[in-house]
């Protein structure tokens, strides 16, 4: 059954189309990977989902519609959107940045045992509590950009580019979080990777995106299978 | 990354608090500076009470466009102007209908918060310099509207009123009571702008100041957080022009020039944007510094006071407030 479905969905900047009729449909409590090459829309894709750009066509959550809602309403819905570049509120303290996730939820207690299951799931983050976002290393900012959207306590989860300017050990270990959110709590996961044989690794579907259009989509394992498909789409090897 | 591999296995062990704690040293100079500010009046002369009057009003209005500039990261050249309608709404209330003078305070604060809310719309669309250029627009359009409602404003001349007097249980001097009355106002919005910013909403705008994609993801209703920071805004600025009627007892419209505007921007970035200190070494600055160029040099004060200027941002290019914060972290602490 899908929960999320996107049908038709043609997104422009001023003149330039960026997506020309995306088509996708992810099942409720799985991990979708969105591959291809820079330039492609994925960003542009994952931006429509959460309502930062004005999208045509249809995207629905659950029966819901969503396409046209400010972003602030898809996220009353329970979107969470960790943008590109991780969107970290530097001059706030890591504290802050986390009740600033639950932003929808007005607070109670809810929302003090949220903080703690966050810091135990990124445990780092704990010893920061007090300290200023900016200050934090790039992994630790992406563990408060990851900690900050489960505040929301998501139905889905928008990640862009998660491995971005991240060491290889570092990103690995936060698939294997991301993973691990998605089994124990069944949040619904569309990541956005350039990296595909991460993504592989954790994603059930995939689907690749080029020139906004979805040119292949499958099983992740069939998408690592196929290597010549993915070498020629990608322009790598997975 | 090896603390992460133990993810999820402490079950909720004590949340930290942060480690450098400034809340107890915070209150205490709060403490220390309102006891000074009580114990003042009664050792200045009767013209440096007054001074220190002006600076409460300004640190008001300077309170009011810290909360949208410093903390919600928008721009206004035209703050003057609300100080200007918060003004002229207390004198042409007194002058008129002879409302007394508490009611004036709530009747300026009404009207320029909704005026900011008009003003706010705009600044919902505008960004940056656009929105610097209409607020802009709304300082220079002021003054002539002024004089043009000679009847209703006295125009060119002004209106001249009574200053409010000291209660005779009081046993306070008139210069005295109008700074026990400024000083009042003054704690009050401190106190209020103090624990909005703490709330919810104090970090629905900082969120819109450091990343509006981010803070709109989050459910920050970007529209409704702008109009807003500008209505609160403009309503400081607007009870500050209500004390300065008070304090003055005269309004003109050449008192309220695009330059009170510019000065008190000016004075805000000199004081410490989004700082709490920064309103007041900002008052501060706008109060005395433009006297001290002049005694420097009296043929071109303004020469002397750009030049401040610009020494003040070079050496503390986060405002007087910045600089204090890292003077006063270089003092070593005992443990």
């Amino acid at each position: 059954m899908s929960f999320l479905v996107v049908e038709g969905l043609v997104v422009g900047y001023g003149e330039a189309r960026v997506l020309h009729g995306v088509d996708l449909s992810v099942a409720e409590g799985e991990i979708c990977a969105i591959l291809g090459p820079n330039g492609a829309g994925k960003t542009t894709l994952l931006r429509a989902l959460s309502g930062m750009v004005r999208a045509r066509g249809v995207i629905r959550l659950g029966g819901t519609a969503l396409t046209g809602r400010p972003p602030d309403a898809v996220a009353r819905l329970g979107v969470a959107h960790v943008p590109e570049g991780r969107g970290t509120f530097m001059p706030l303290t890591v504290e802050e940045n986390l009740r600033l996730g639950a932003f929808v939820r007005r607070g109670g207690r809810e929302v003090e045992d949220d903080l703690d299951r966050v810091c135990s799931w990124f445990p780092p983050l704990r010893d920061r509590l007090g300290q200023v976002a900016g200050s934090l290393s790039g992994g630790e900012q992406q563990m408060l950009a990851l900690g900050r959207a489960l505040m929301l306590r998501p139905k889905v989860l928008l990640l862009d580019e998660p491995s971005l300017g991240l060491a290889p050990l570092v990103t690995r270990e936060l698939f294997r979080i991301v993973q691990a959110i998605n089994q124990e709590e069944r949040t619904t996961v569309v990541v956005v990777e350039q990296n595909a044989h991460l993504a592989l690794g954790v994603a059930r579907q995939a689907h690749v995106l080029e020139t906004g259009r979805i040119v292949l989509s499958g099983t992740a394992e069939r998408i690592r299978a196929d290597e010549q498909v993915a070498q020629s789409y990608l322009g790598y090897r997975v | 990354m090896t603390q992460v591999e133990d993810a999820g296995v402490d079950a909720r062990p004590e949340r930290r608090r942060p480690r450098w704690t400034p809340t107890g040293r915070r209150r205490a100079a709060v403490a220390a500076l309102l006891a000074a500010a009580l114990y003042a009046p009664f050792q200045l002369v009767p013209f440096h009470v007054f001074q220190l009057t002006m600076v409460l009003v300004y640190a008001v209005a300077l309170l009011g466009l810290n909360l949208l500039v410093g903390h919600a990261g928008q721009i206004s050249l035209g703050h003057g102007a609300f100080f200007a309608v918060g003004a002229y709404t207390a004198a042409v209330l007194t002058h008129g209908p002879g409302l007394p003078y508490p009611l004036t305070l709530p009747a300026a604060a009404v009207v320029a918060f909704l005026l900011g809310l008009a003003f706010g719309v705009p600044a919902v669309r505008l960004r940056g310099l656009y929105l610097a250029l209409v607020t802009l627009a709304m300082a220079i359009f002021l003054v002539p509207l002024l004089k043009r409602f000679e009847g209703v404003t006295g125009g060119s001349m002004g209106l001249t009123l009574p200053k409010p007097g000291p209660p005779a249980w009081s046993g306070l001097a008139e210069d005295q009571w109008l700074y026990f009355l400024a000083l009042a106002v003054a704690v009050a919005s401190f106190a209020l702008v103090g624990s909005l910013l703490r709330s919810r909403v104090g970090r629905a705008l900082h969120a819109l100041r450091d990343d509006e994609g981010a803070a709109e993801v989050m459910g920050v209703r970007l529209p409704a957080y702008k109009t807003l920071a500008f209505a609160w805004s403009a309503m400081f600025a607007g009870v500050a022009g209500c004390v300065y009627t008070w304090v003055i007892g005269f309004v003109s419209p050449d008192s309220f020039t695009v330059n009170l505007s510019i000065t008190l921007l000016a004075g805000l970035v000199v004081g410490g944007l989004g700082s709490t200190a920064g309103p007041v070494l900002g008052a501060l600055f706008v109060m005395f510094v433009p006297s001290i160029a002049q005694d420097l040099n009296e043929a071109a004060p303004g020469v002397i006071l750009g030049l401040l200027i610009i020494a003040v941002m070079y050496v503390a290019p986060t405002g007087l407030a910045g600089l204090a914060g890292r003077l006063i972290r270089k003092i070593p602490r005992k443990e």
